[in-house]
């Protein structure tokens, strides 16, 4: 399927999806966090999409927006194409389902996130830090991290 | 909905005690971070039944080197040397990745002659790559030969590429809009003798290792991953190809000039060690072919179409690009907001995905194949922690 | 005896009864230290390959310098060569093998990663900057990575050291760091040609020399009979 009909299918898939025009190269869309697990699973059965695997997981922080977003790409073998599904979820309370259920690399993927930004899997069986010890404080990728060890670039 | 966040030692207090059978105690060992069989740093709390693992916890973090953070505060020329430390056996694939995504982000249009070049190189560092996978597998088997075979033939394609690159390992040839340096006038004759020298090596390497009758004992039938398994704990390259899957984005999404040569993709059957074995040493063979049919007509050209100086600003918004290294898919994934600097840089990398693999496939097995599949999934730990 | 004799820092004394090995006993033992270091095999990430297996390998060789028995336990080893990033996770750990190594244990640095942090230097909130916040280090190897032959230019400066009983050996310490570097513009004959230089100096000793430099006891070496070969020297029979 081309980029733009398939991201015209999966947008009729349900209301809370929403197509994403600032990728470059494959088809965007966004979903609302509640309905992510649902329409992942559907993205995955339906033999038209058969997306059968989650390729990448990642997460921008939108400091200004004062938003996270996370980016799950997915890979169909059958129909080869690629789809980004983005998920917005407010940086003061990051909570979103987790996918695990879907597709089991998710939980690596998610532990990482959860690792470096601190968004939170509702549901994940087991939400641990993946890099970095247990007992770190803060979470190193968002943009507003700070800690007395890192040092900046002399200019 | 409820959200837990545990410790390991949580995990482990959990994980003991269930599954007891009555005669028999469980006990937890660590394996690494610092053991000569996981390639590196990387840590495997293996819970075991005698000699049966009954879970592997894989621990990471002993490599993570922040790579993600501090490409945020890198132009993106800079940006492409760090690649070369993540995935060290796949450097200039590496460089190619986040070279293809700032040409396409930027609209740089490279000349077939670059391309053919990153392709070739691309190749031989597949080989390279191989060579040493093959040797340190014999060695993790316990037999020292197939090392001090794979690294001599390594050494002489190493001679070969260091001609042209300047370096032995971290290579640094590939940046955005070109090559670092043109080949070197030796290049074509010497990759040919290369060539020459190798597939015999290669009878030999069968010879040697791939009917040996203990190998094949240890690997065959050994941490089976089916193709569905291997699909959906995220396995790409050559472990996804081993369980039977023909995916490989060399041919499915061809990029560079790999849709001029004419190769096969190999894979395996069942999705045992043996498969995954037998796709690499296949691959050396294929790649030899690639690199055989290019090699004769690289077109003239300038080896770097446009300099970038290293206040290089790409348009905003998502850039993704990918292509297959040695252990599979390659993702670089750019956010731009219009400065020199990439908002988010992200890698998805191949060993990382691959890792998750190690649990299901050897899970009720002995640990003496653990390490046996383990070394069949041709783990590089700095590029899985970044 | 000939080959031993020319290693030994010593000479081969002919005395009634048989030979005598008269040297000082330090010299022998930091020789004996020094000729069969034993390294641990240690490697985080990209230098490994170089350092660890590309030398093992059958093209460089480390086992030309006495020193290819790698172990991967630390309690059987006595150099530790850091090949790679140190990060912070791995710091404790790395601190807990170099506790465990049996004493003397000596440090080879390599790579601009286990020096000052290398290209992870900024803005990292993980990479320990430089192995030496960590252990003490006898020899810097730079680079990134180091070539092999760099290495062994590194493993001939610390067995100079060691021969000379001069290493770092309190923990912590931050002490007289040696660089093993290279002049600019050298070519790789150079280095191969100074490293075999290096090993025929060292594989040759002047023995005259060594039996002037040592005090003998008198009456040993006051008649000899005829030969006055190097190696022959005072065949005190006495007659
Ligand atoms: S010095 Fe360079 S090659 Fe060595 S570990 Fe550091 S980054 Fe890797």
């Amino acid at each position: 399927m081309e980029r733009e009909a398939l991201q015209a299918a999966v947008c009729e898939l349900d209301s809370t999806v929403s197509p994403l025009d600032a990728n470059a190269d494959r088809a965007a869309v966004i979903v609302e966090a509640s309905a992510l697990p649902a329409i992942v699973r559907r993205l995955r059965d339906q033999p038209q999409f058969a997306f059968a695997q989650l390729l990448d997981h990642v997460a921008v922080d939108w400091i200004d927006r004062g938003q996270f977003e996370l980016i799950y790409q997915l890979y169909s073998f059958k129909h080869k194409h690629f789809l980004s599904v983005s998920v917005f979820v407010p940086r003061e309370d990051p909570r979103v389902p987790t996918l695990c259920r879907v597709h089991p690399v998710a939980e690596w993927q998610e532990r990482e996130v959860y690792d470096l930004f601190g968004v939170l899997y509702d549901d994940h069986p087991d939400l641990r830090r993946l890099f970095l010890e247990d007992d770190w404080v803060g979470f190193p990728l968002r943009k507003d991290y700070q800690d007395d060890f890192m040092l900046d670039r002399p200019r | 909905m409820t959200v837990e966040v545990s410790s390991l030692k949580e995990l482990v207090e959990q994980a003991s005690g269930d599954d007891r059978s009555p005669d028999t105690q469980e006990y937890f060992v660590n394996m690494g971070p610092q053991h000569p069989s996981t390639h590196g740093v990387l840590r495997l709390v293996l819970k075991l039944d005698g000699e049966r693992v009954l879970r592997c916890i894989p621990v990471l973090g002993y490599i993570h080197r922040s790579i993600e953070k501090i490409s945020e505060h890198m132009n993106y020329m800079n940006c492409v040397h760090l690649t070369d430390r993540m995935d060290y056996l796949s450097s200039i694939m590496n460089n190619w990745a986040v070279s293809k995504a700032v040409e396409e982000a930027a609209g740089i249009e490279v000349n077939s002659r670059i391309q053919t070049i990153r392709t070739i190189f691309a190749e031989l560092e597949r080989i390279q790559s191989h060579q040493l996978w093959w040797g340190v597998l014999g060695m993790d088997l316990g037999a020292f030969t197939p090392f001090l075979y794979g690294i001599r033939d390594r050494e002489v394609l190493n001679d070969v590429m260091e001609e042209t690159v300047g370096a032995r390992l971290t290579m640094n040839y590939v940046l955005p809009g070109g090559l670092m340096a043109d080949i070197h006038p030796n290049f074509v004759h010497r990759v040919k003798e290369f060539i020459k020298y190798f597939r015999p090596k290669l009878d030999e390497y069968d010879d040697l290792l791939t009917n040996n009758v203990i190998i094949q004992e240890r690997l065959r039938n050994v941490g089976i991953l089916s193709p569905q398994t291997a699909v959906q704990y995220g396995a790409t390259g050559p472990v996804l190809r081993g369980s039977g899957v023909a995916f490989d984005l060399r041919k499915d999404h061809p990029y560079g000039v790999y849709d001029q040569a004419d190769f096969e993709v190999p894979v395996g059957t069942i999705g045992d060690s043996w498969d995954r074995y037998w796709v690499r040493v296949e691959e050396m063979r294929q790649s030899m072919n690639i690199v055989e049919q290019l090699l004769d007509n690289i077109p003239p050209g300038d080896f770097l179409v446009k300099k970038l100086n290293s206040k290089i600003k790409i348009p905003e918004g998502r850039y993704y690009s990918q292509l297959e290294t040695a252990r599979g898919i390659l993702g670089v994934f750019i956010v731009s907001d219009k400065k020199d600097e990439p908002y988010r840089m992200h890698y998805r990398s191949p060993n990382f995905n691959n890792l998750w693999c190690l649990e299901p496939m050897i899970k009720g097995d002995y640990i003496a194949s653990l390490i046996g599949a383990m070394s069949s999934l041709d783990l590089v730990i700095p590029d899985i922690d970044r | 005896m000939g080959i031993v004799t020319d290693k030994l820092p010593g000479a081969l004394e002919k005395v009634p009864g048989g030979n005598v090995l008269v040297t000082r006993f330090d010299e022998i033992i930091n020789w004996a230290r020094a000729s069969s270091l034993w390294p641990l095999t240690f490697g985080t990430s990209c230098c490994a390959i170089e350092m660890l297996m590309a030398t093992g390998g059958p093209r460089h060789d480390l086992a030309r310098f006495g020193a290819e028995v790698a172990r991967p336990s630390p309690r059987q080893a006595d150099l530790l060569i850091l090949a790679g990033t140190i990060v912070k996770r791995m710091a404790p750990r790395l601190r807990t093998l170099y506790e465990q190594m049996a004493e003397p244990r000596y440090v080879i640095a390599t790579g601009a990663c286990t020096i000052s942090g290398g290209p992870f230097i900024y803005h990292s909130y993980t990479t320990v900057r430089g192995a030496d916040e960590i252990i003490p280090v006898d020899v810097y190897v730079p680079g990134c990575p180091p070539r092999p032959e760099q290495l062994f230019h590194g493993l001939l400066t610390l067995q100079k050291m060691i021969k000379e009983g001069e290493t770092i050996r309190e923990p912590g310490v931050r002490r007289k760091p040696v660089i093993s570097a290279l002049p600019e513009g050298i070519t790789l004959e150079d280095i191969q040609g100074e490293m075999k230089e290096l090993l025929v100096k060292e594989n040759v000793v002047d023995v005259q020399h060594a039996v002037d430099k040592l005090k003998w006891p008198s009456g040993l070496n006051e008649s000899s009979s005829g030969d006055s070969g190097a190696n022959e020297r005072g065949a005190g029979d006495g007659a």
